[in-house]
């Protein structure tokens, strides 16, 4: 069962499946590599928003955290880590 | 054996602790400059090897790779490649990983390796490593890699004489060697990437709780905007409060040298032009000194605590609002001391018009030299009284308000600015949060040191020389026995042909003359006033300015003194701040155009509280 990043429930690991490259920047895209954010990888959202609006969006990768956006947040397709 | 000179670049990723080391390495012994051509800073200093022998350091700009995505991105590229226009290509490299994230940076270390030149890793930082449960192997990471691997903790300058004896040797023994191409795709180099990090640790317990602890309250939706305000309160407050003491001092000081000046010279010319010219217009300046210092002493704790990114968490969704990005926080907070560092800070913006919108809203952040304005004025014209039964104080609250005035300006500017003339892509927000750190004294020590020497530098050579102009302009031609040295002087003249264009918003002469030196430097706008007034500046500032007042309140209306307030909110005139902007956007067009806009503002605003003042009876 997957779902999109940018509805995924805060505190609970899931593992990346697809991103949907052309929906982001070629930068951006490159830079979530860098980050080491591609399909595959597990992630964990932590923190989503401020007062005033749901973004951005807090997530751990590895021993990093990061910080995006919801709109690249919801090119990203997620599946439960458990599994 | 002596040969040139052999120069290291110090490069890594972002939050590898790469300026600490830096810092350790080469001590107070900085010199910072741009590179040709481009504003990106150039840090580079010298340390020496056990025998003695010199070596030069450069610290290059952060990266996680080789492709850049923002201007000092492409610096460190073009260094290490050899590209980079007036800079020689390194002899070697010394490439900064952070022991407790070797998974992310050993990919851009791979890449680094594959250029071939001599390369020693840092494995930086592993006190941190092992309080987060990691026991890594140097030796195995070492002889996967093929390059010396020196464990260092810069904080506690362990690993320092290690690490230069390996470069040392590394440049030495080295041989053109084949080269390991790195992996060609980003998932390869990161399996290697992750590979080579399993390898090198030992053992790993998870730890790391009391962070993400931290995080719950510090980035929570309605506790952690909550505590941001706080800090930012508390930090203006402590720049009024604190820096007091300090700039009784230096004002004092100041005055103490007019007075010996005084004593010393006879009275002529150069007398006038020493005391009136450049110390009452410099030793304005430099009281704002002890401000400055501390909002950068918090801009810097904040930032090394590793708080900024969660500060810029924080702010994205009010700065998405209006097309700009939490990556713009951090600029714009620095322009509350001076829009000059907060424009320079824009570089780590990666998009382009988020990065120009940035910076043409910069000036409209309430700078420390607009302080003295609103301080005479304010101190002049609102009485010292409470706001009904309440703790407030009116004039407290005037100056908040003018604050407040800045930034709604500032985002309302920002939001129609993204919708034409910066119109792009919908800025994006990436960044990296570092693990929270405890700063360094002497980290920030240094950072400080520098700040202050750019400021010393720009009183002591802009606002020396356009005092120094004023008062020539002021004093000459000398007027006839019976008519006003002011009136009567070029600058007199030309306030005088200025004044027909402000007359319409409730400008006066005063103002009208002081809103020409004021393009150097806001403040100068009242030494000009305190000059022009006749007022013998010889005495210290507080009591010029008091005495200023005085004048002030029998010559204005309370109408003209709001529009005045209202002019400076936006008031664009500050040369430093155009100059700067022409050398971050490469060329005229911007500048103008900022300036444009910010006089059109100035004048709007006034206008409008001019004639709302006046209808209310308060002209």
């Amino acid at each position: 069962m997957t779902a999109l990043l940018d509805r995924a429930p805060l505190g609970v690991a899931v593992r990346v499946t697809r991103i949907d490259w052309n929906a982001i920047s070629v930068d951006e895209g490159r830079r979530l590599r860098e980050f080491g954010l591609m399909e595959g990888c597990e992630i964990v959202p932590l923190h989503r928003g401020s007062l005033f609006s749901r973004d951005p969006l807090a997530l751990t990768i590895g021993r990093m955290k990061i910080i995006i956006r919801s709109r690249q947040a919801a090119a990203i397709e997620v599946e439960p880590a458990a599994a | 054996m002596t040969g040139p000179i052999p120069s290291v670049a110090l490069v890594g990723n972002p939050n590898a602790g790469k300026s600490s080391l830096f810092n350790a390495l080469t001590g107070a012994r900085q010199k910072i400059a741009n590179y040709p051509g481009v504003t990106v800073e150039r840090k580079a200093g010298h340390a020496s090897f056990a025998d003695g022998r010199p070596i030069a350091l450069i610290d290059l700009p952060g990266t996680y790779s080789l492709t850049p995505a923002s201007l000092d991105e492409a610096v460190t590229r073009d260094v290490v490649l050899g590209k980079q226009a007036g800079e020689k290509r390194p002899d070697a490299l010394i490439v900064v990983v952070d022991a407790a994230n070797l998974d992310n940076h050993l990919c851009f270390a791979l890449e680094l390796l594959a250029l071939g030149l001599p390369t020693v890793i840092a494995l930086n930082m592993l006190d941190l490593a092992e309080r987060d449960g990691l026991t890594l192997d140097p030796q195995r990471l070492a002889r996967e890699l093929g390059v010396p691997v020196v464990p260092t903790v810069a904080v506690r300058k362990r690993g320092l004489a290690e690490l230069l004896e390996a470069v040392d040797e590394a440049i030495r023994t080295h041989q053109p060697r084949d080269v390991v191409a790195a992996p060609r795709s980003d998932a390869s180099l990161h399996q290697r990437a992750r590979a080579l990090a399993r390898a090198a640790t030992l053992s790993e317990t998870p730890v790391r709780r009391w962070t993400q602890r931290v995080d719950s309250v510090v980035l929570h939706p309605i506790g952690g905007f909550a505590l941001l305000l706080a800090l930012m309160f508390v930090m203006f407050q402590s720049v009024y409060a604190a820096a007091e003491a300090p700039a009784d001092v230096l004002e004092s000081g100041i005055g103490v040298l007019q007075g010996w000046v005084i004593d010393t010279l006879p009275d002529t010319f150069l007398r006038g032009l020493i005391v009136e010219g450049v110390l009452a217009g410099v030793g304005a300046v430099i009281v704002f000194l002890p401000q400055i210092l501390i909002l950068f002493l918090f801009i810097l704790l904040l930032e090394a605590s590793g708080y900024m990114a969660r500060a810029a968490f924080l702010m994205d969704g009010l700065m998405g609002k209006v097309g700009l990005s939490g990556r713009g926080f951090i600029p714009l907070l620095s322009s509350f001391a001076c829009a000059v560092p907060g424009i320079m800070a824009t570089r780590a913006i990666p998009d382009e018009k988020d990065r120009l919108t940035t910076i043409l809203i910069a000036p409209l952040m309430t700078c420390s030299a607009r302080m003295p304005v609103y301080a005479l004025v304010i101190g002049a014209f609102i009485p010292a009284r409470n706001v009904g039964g309440t703790p407030i104080g009116l004039q407290g609250l005037v100056l908040f308000g003018l604050f407040l005035s800045g930034i709604v300006g500032a985002l309302l500017v920002a939001y129609v600015l993204r919708r034409s003339v910066t119109r792009g892509n919908a800025a994006g927000f990436m960044m990296e949060m570092p693990r929270y750190q405890w700063p360094r004294a002497r980290d920030i020590a240094i950072a400080l040191w520098q700040r202050a020497w750019i400021f010393l530098r720009r009183a002591g050579t802009i606002i020396a020389m356009t005092t120094v102009v004023l008062w020539l302009l002021l004093s000459f031609p000398k007027a006839p026995v019976g008519q006003s040295q002011v009136e009567y002087s070029v600058a007199g003249r030309i306030a005088s042909g200025l004044e027909v264009i402000v007359k319409p918003i409730g400008f006066n002469h005063d103002i009208a003359l002081a809103l020409i030196p004021a393009m150097a430097a806001r403040e100068v706008a009242v030494s000009a006033m305190a000059t022009a007034n006749a007022i013998d500046a010889s005495g210290d500032e507080e009591a010029m300015a008091e005495t200023l007042g005085e004048r002030l309140q029998g010559k204005w209306s309370l109408a003209t003194a709001l529009a005045f307030l209202a002019w400076f909110v936006f008031a664009p005139q500050c040369i430093s701040t155009i100059a700067i902007t022409r050398r971050e956007t490469n060329g005229w067009k911007w500048p103008l155009f900022m300036v444009g806009y910010l006089f059109l503002l100035a004048y709007a605003a006034a206008g409008i509280t001019y004639w709302t003042a006046v209808a209310f009876g308060l002209g």
